[in-house]
C-alpha cells in the first residue's frame, strides 16, 4: 500500500498521521481538517479524532486542532503552489491531487449571478483518499456477463457515498479491458472499454495519462461533461464498453440512451440505495420505467463489511452476496 | 623599492575598489530591469498560460541571466513537492540563498518578500494585481538606482584612486 498522498499534508499533521498504528494509517478513508477544530480521521467505517501525538480519542477537547497556518500550508501544497489554476476546481469544490485522491473544499463561496464561482476563505477540507484494490469486481463481475451475446450487460450500480462505487468501477474497467472476468470461468478476450471520467477519480489521470491501472484496451477522456464525453466517446473512440461515474441529470440521461442504441455496453453508477429511490429521481426514473439497464447492483456496508444485490431489468432479486477480496478490505 | 611596491600596491586596491563599487552602481538598474520583465512574464504565465507556479518559475529562469536565473530556478526547486515548503517559503529560501550574489539592496529583496508571501495564493485577477504591484515598486526602485549610477558610478571610480593614493600620501 503506497502513502503517497500523506506528502501532501504539512509537517505538523504529517508526523501526527505517520504516529498512526500503520494497521489504521493503510485503510484510512478520509482525513477531515477544519480550522480550530479537532482534526478527524475515518477509517473502516468509524471516526477518530487526532491528538497532538497521534493517539486516537473520541473528545474533541483533546483533540489537535489545525491552525490557520495549517490550513493554508495544506491548500498551497494541494494546489501544487497555484490557486489561480483551480478556478474550474474551486467551482466545483474539489480537487483532483496526483494519484487520483480527491480533496473537498469548504469555506465562503463567492457568488456571480447567483451561480458559484469560486470559494474563498478555505477552512475546510475533506481528503477522501483513493485506493485501487485488484479484484474489488471479482464477484460481481461474472453476474454482469451475458453468455449467449458475449457482451456486459447494461448496468447500473447504486450505492450511498463511501461505498466503494468508485473503485469497484476501475476494477471492473481494468477486468474487462485484460479480459480477466473476474471469478467465473468466462474465458474471452478483453474488450475495449471507454472510461468518461468528468473528476479524474476513476483513473486518476495526471496529463492524460492513467495514474491506476484501467487496463491496456482502455481510453480515458478526463475531466470531460459526462453527457458529453459518452457522446464523444461513442463517435470517436468506438468502445465494446462504456464506463461513466455517477450519473443524474436530464443529460446524461440522454447520453446513456444514445449508448445503448449504438450497441455499447454502459456500466453507469448513481448515487442511491435502492432501485425504488431511482424512480423518484426525474432524470433517471425514465431509464427504469424503459428497462434500459438490464442488472442493478445495490452496494451496501456495515462497518468493514461490504455486500452488494443484484437485481434484473425487472427489479427482481437475482443475486445477494459479500463483495471484496477476502478479508473484506476498505475502500473509499 | 621595496616601499614602492607597496604604494602601487595600495593605489592598485583602492582602483580596483572604486572598479568594483561603480560596477555595482551600474550592474543593479540592469538587474532590476531585469527583475521586472521576469515579473511581466509571471504575469503572463499565470493570466494567460494558468502555468502552475513552478513551473512557471523554471520556464522563466531560462530566459535569465545568473544570478537572477539561479533564483529563480532555486525557488521552482523548493517548491518541488518532496521539500514540502510552502511557495512563501521556498520563495524566501531561494531569496536568501542567492540574493548576495546580485547587486540589488533592501528595498527590492522586501519587494520580492512581499510578493512571495501572495503568489499563488488566490485567484488570476488578484495574482496579476500582486504582481504588478510588485513591478511598480521596482520600477520606482529603478529609477532611483539609474540616478545613482548617474552620480555615482564615475565618481566612485576616481575616489578609489584617490583613496588609493591618499593612504600612500599618509604612509609615507
Amino acid at each position: 500500500m503506497t502513502l503517497n498522498w500523506l506528502g501532501l499534508f504539512p509537517e505538523s499533521v504529517k508526523r501526527m498521521l505517520l504516529n498512526l498504528p500503520s494497521e489504521l494509517l493503510e485503510h484510512v478513508e478520509e482525513v477531515r481538517i477544519r480550522e480550530e477544530r479537532p482534526l478527524e480521521i475515518n477509517s473502516q467505517g468509524r471516526y477518530h479524532f487526532l491528538d497532538r501525538n497521534g493517539g486516537l480519542t473520541l473528545r474533541p477537547e483533546e483533540a489537535y486542532k489545525p491552525t490557520r497556518e495549517d490550513t493554508h500550508r495544506l491548500l498551497d501544497l494541494i494546489s501544487n503552489h497555484s490557486l489561480y489554476t483551480m478556478e474550474e476546481e474551486l467551482r466545483k469544490g474539489f480537487i483532483t491531487i496526483p494519484g487520483g485522491h480527491r480533496v473537498g473544499l469548504a469555506g465562503r463561496t463567492v457568488l456571480s449571478g447567483g451561480k458559484v464561482e469560486h470559494i474563498r476563505d478555505i477552512s475546510g477540507f475533506n481528503v477522501r483518499i483513493a485506493k485501487e484494490i485488484r479484484g474489488a469486481a471479482d464477484e460481481m463481475l461474472p453476474h454482469l456477463l451475458d453468455r449467449k451475446r458475449k457482451r456486459v450487460m447494461h448496468t447500473l450500480i447504486l450505492s450511498p457515498p463511501q461505498h466503494g462505487k468508485t473503485t469497484l468501477l476501475r476494477d471492473l474497467a481494468r477486468q474487462i479491458s485484460y479480459g480477466q472476468w473476474g471469478a467465473g470461468t468466462v474465458r474471452w478476450p478483453g474488450m475495449k472499454v471507454g472510461i468518461v471520467d468528468e473528476r479524474s477519480e476513476i483513473a486518476g489521470c495526471q496529463r492524460g495519462v492513467p495514474g491506476f491501472d484501467v487496463g491496456p484496451r482502455t481510453d480515458v477522456l478526463d475531466g470531460c461533461p459526462k453527457a458529453e464525453g459518452m457522446m464523444m466517446m461513442i463517435r470517436s473512440m468506438s468502445p465494446d464498453v462504456l464506463i461513466v461515474d455517477e450519473i443524474g441529470r436530464a443529460e446524461d440521461a440522454e447520453a446513456v440512451v444514445e449508448a445503448l442504441h449504438a450497441g455499447i455496453s454502459v456500466i453507469a453508477t448513481a448515487h442511491g440505495s435502492s432501485v425504488q429511490d431511482m424512480r423518484g429521481r426525474p432524470a433517471l426514473s425514465g431509464l427504469i420505467e424503459n428497462r434500459m439497464f438490464e442488472m442493478y447492483a445495490v452496494l451496501s456496508r456495515t462497518g468493514d463489511a461490504r455486500s452488494f444485490k443484484l437485481y434484473d431489468g425487472g427489479q427482481r432479486t437475482l443475486q445477494s452476496a459479500a463483495s471484496g477480496p477476502p478479508g473484506g478490505d476498505a475502500y473509499a | 623599492m621595496l616601499k614602492l611596491v607597496g604604494a602601487l600596491l595600495v593605489i592598485g586596491a583602492g582602483t580596483l575598489a572604486g572598479f568594483y563599487q561603480a560596477q555595482q552602481f551600474a550592474v543593479r538598474p540592469r538587474q532590476l530591469r531585469e527583475l521586472i520583465l521576469a515579473l511581466q512574464r509571471l504575469e503572463t504565465e499565470i493570466s494567460y498560460g494558468f502555468t502552475p507556479l513552478p513551473d512557471a518559475l523554471e520556464r522563466i529562469s531560462a530566459s535569465l541571466r545568473d544570478p537572477l536565473k539561479s533564483l529563480f530556478a532555486q525557488a521552482a526547486q523548493y517548491m518541488r513537492p518532496d521539500y514540502g515548503l510552502s511557495a512563501e517559503d521556498s520563495i524566501r529560501k531561494a531569496l536568501e540563498d542567492y540574493w548576495k550574489r546580485t547587486s540589488m539592496k533592501n528595498a527590492e529583496r522586501e519587494v520580492m518578500e512581499q510578493l512571495g508571501g501572495v503568489l499563488g495564493t488566490s485567484d488570476r485577477q488578484d495574482q496579476m494585481k500582486h504582481i504588478a504591484l510588485a513591478a511598480q515598486q521596482l520600477k520606482h526602485e529603478e529609477e532611483a538606482a539609474r540616478d545613482d549610477q548617474a552620480k555615482y558610478e564615475k565618481m566612485s571610480k576616481s575616489l578609489g584612486l584617490l583613496i588609493g593614493a591618499l593612504i600612500v600620501i599618509l604612509i609615507f
